[in-house]
């Protein structure tokens, strides 16, 4: 197993600079999950590492060798494609074994590899079968098992599950997590899907318009976001969020705008530069409360009126008009909305960000 | 029930319409090959007859063995093989790994390559003829199969690399990168996985190929004049003589001639299969 390392990657495609001086460093045995929206530059970067695009400036370096001019069959990778890509006119046991025939094993190794595989990932009855025989998930298992067999020093997923239906997305996430436990193999996996990214990585890094944003755990990431476009991309429902200004009175800092005045109950960062003037509150739907909390540091109250609720079954999702902002809060489900409500905000909870630059600033 | 009333008829008769069209179609073109099967088997040299009978009255296969002895069919006819099997083997070879090229790689002058031999296929073959002949000819390869397999490669392939690049067109390039990142060479994914994938498209241009250079006479005619390199086009016009004309023999000549285009085409027919890239990549 390996590590990787990107030194100031840089993708051009004419003028257009679609990833800029990215610096990223993938542990040993490490899940590393890039994610973000379109066309942030994700898949570029992995199908750099893969070998299949250019890299234009800067070098990708896997277990400190740089493989910027190695071919994609000399980097000892392997990688599952978003559409399977499997060859259809070869039986699974065929599209498996692939790339050891290629590099020529013995028989009885190739044979052993691919029986391995196909117990791991249960699709052992399907091994005669060809591709358009298979379901969509069996196809993903076979695509998946193709990458095993190879033994590579690092696995490639460029986002695997999206073209599977909610509930087959669901058990195979259960199935790579547990798969990443057998092999502790190192694994560098693109989504869009937040939800993919929580539940498997070990860290994440957020892509956003060719920069990554943040690279961190998935609770720092959820719970100290870097910027606005991290604080909400990550997490579902997304982040609330309410323009203001911070105004301090004697020793106390206050959050004030047309509908609320909050006092903060915690220091900004040290050296932060920012407009007092225009910063922006943000507040997780789950930390939204309809009634005093002891055990929270909730902080004053916010009268809002009721737009739109929805029902979950287990929650209620309660949209809300405060001010000018519109807010999200996440209620039990037997909770009895009224038209106009009071909120309080968990402050231990909440976020402050730079409007203009949408850093954060505490 | 108005509704239905009102389109039974309309669509009865867009049926007829284009049954009768199909039938039509199907008579103007088996009618010429019935009728040269039943002037080969007619006794004597009769091309006109009255009879309207496919087997005419005293049936005999005498014209096909006189065809055959009298004359040098066989040769032309090896001729004729030697010369297409060798120009479509080449044509495929070269437009397969050409189509591919510029299916996949961005370089300087693709699309007006590919337009300037889309263009090569609007100038009448007539017009081709004089060049043909005098690239041939410094090559010093007049009456020469390798001339002949030139000529007919360099005019049939254009056609064929397009065929063979749209057809790639359709294969999925993630394929391609599997195979990449699981150990071949850009030409390994090639060889491996697009040629295997593209046989229908492959069995058409050899098709296209194989009953393009097989029915060709004009080119023939130019470039050979020798007649134990004749190909069976130039063959068989011998048979017309100024002031006769073996029509018996002409025509046993002409069936004979389409049993290897024929055994080529059933032959060919399993390839023509759709859907080998089913199931490869989502969908």
């Amino acid at each position: 197993m390996a590590s990787v390392t990107f030194s100031n990657v840089k993708k051009i495609y004419g003028d257009n600079e679609v990833l800029h001086k990215v610096n990223l460093e993938i542990q040993d045995k490490e899940f590393l999950i890039l994610v973000g929206p379109s066309g942030c530059g994700k898949s570029t970067l992995l199908r750099m590492l893969a070998g299949l695009e250019e890299i234009s400036s800067g070098e990708i370096a896997i277990d400190g060798q740089v493989v910027n001019d190695l071919p994609p069959r000399d980097r000892q990778l392997a990688m599952v494609f978003q559409d399977y890509a499997l060859y259809p006119h070869m039986t699974v046991e065929e599209n498996m074994s692939f790339g050891l025939r290629i590099r020529k094993l013995p028989q009885e190794e190739i044979d052993s590899r691919v029986m391995d595989a196909a117990n791991t990932l249960q699709i052992q009855k399907f091994l005669k079968r060809k591709p358009r025989q298979l379901s969509g998930g069996q196809r993903q298992r076979v695509a998946i098992g193709r990458a095993i067999v190879r033994k590579p020093k690092v696995f490639l997923f460029d986002e695997p599950l999206s073209n599977l239906d909610a509930k087959l997305r669901e058990e195979m996430r259960v199935e790579l997590a547990k798969l990443h436990k057998k092999l502790g193999a190192t694994m560098v996996y693109v989504t869009h899907d937040q939800v993919e990214a929580m539940t498997l990585a070990s860290r994440i890094a957020v892509m956003h318009a060719g920069y990554i944003q943040q690279i961190g755990t998935p609770i720092e990431v959820y719970s100290r976001p870097d910027n606005i476009f991290v604080a909400g991309f990550i997490g579902s429902p997304t982040m609330n969020f309410m323009d203001g200004s911070l105004e301090t009175e004697g020793e106390l800092l206050y959050f004030k705008n047309e509908a609320m005045k909050l006092r903060v109950p915690f220091p900004l960062c040290e050296g932060a530069e920012f407009d007092r003037n225009a910063v922006v509150l943000g507040v997780r739907p789950e930390d939204v409360y309809t009634e005093r909390k002891l055990d929270k540091n909730l902080g004053d109250m916010v009268r809002a009126k009721v737009e739109v609720v929805e029902l979950l079954g287990h929650r209620k999702n309660v949209y809300l008009e405060c001010g000018k902002s519109r807010l999200l809060a996440t209620v039990p489900a037997l909770f009895k909305t009224e038209e106009a409500m009071f909120l309080w905000f968990d402050m231990d909870r909440v976020h402050l960000f730079d409007k203009a630059s949408g850093k954060r600033i505490c | 029930m108005t509704e239905l009333r009102r389109s039974t008829p309309r669509f009865k008769w867009g049926i007829f319409a284009v049954h009768a069209a199909l039938i039509l179609a199907c008579v103007i073109n088996i009618y010429p090959l019935l009728r040269i099967i039943s002037v080969s088997l007619r006794p004597g040299n009769r091309l006109i007859s009255t009879d309207l009978a496919l087997i005419p009255d005293g049936a005999t296969l005498l014209s096909y063995v006189s065809v055959i002895k009298n004359t040098n069919f066989l040769l032309w006819l090896w001729n004729s093989l030697i010369i297409t099997v060798a120009t479509s083997l080449i044509g495929v070879i070269l437009a397969s790994t050409a189509g591919y090229a510029f299916s996949r790689f961005r370089f300087p002058g693709n699309k007006l390559g590919l337009t300037l031999l889309l263009g090569t296929q609007m100038i009448p073959a007539g017009m081709l003829l004089l060049p043909l002949f005098l690239m041939v000819m410094k090559l010093g390869l007049i009456n020469t199969y390798l001339g002949m397999v030139i000529a007919y490669s360099v005019s049939s392939l254009p056609f064929s690399i397009w065929i063979l690049k749209g057809y790639y067109d359709t294969v999925p390039r993630s394929l391609e990168e599997a195979a990449m990142v699981d150990g071949t060479t850009q030409f390994g994914a090639f060889y491996r996985i697009v040629l295997p994938l593209s046989t229908p498209a492959l069995a058409i241009a050899f098709l296209f190929n194989f009953t393009a250079a097989w029915n060709e006479y004009l080119v023939a005619r130019v470039i050979l004049s020798n007649s134990a390199k004749y190909t069976w086009t130039l063959g068989l016009f011998e048979l017309q003589g100024q002031f006769i004309t073996q029509w018996g023999m002409f025509a046993a000549g002409s069936v004979l001639i389409t049993i290897p285009v024929l055994m080529v085409f059933l032959y060919s027919s399993k390839w023509l299969v759709s859907g080998l890239t089913l199931g490869s990549v989502k969908g």
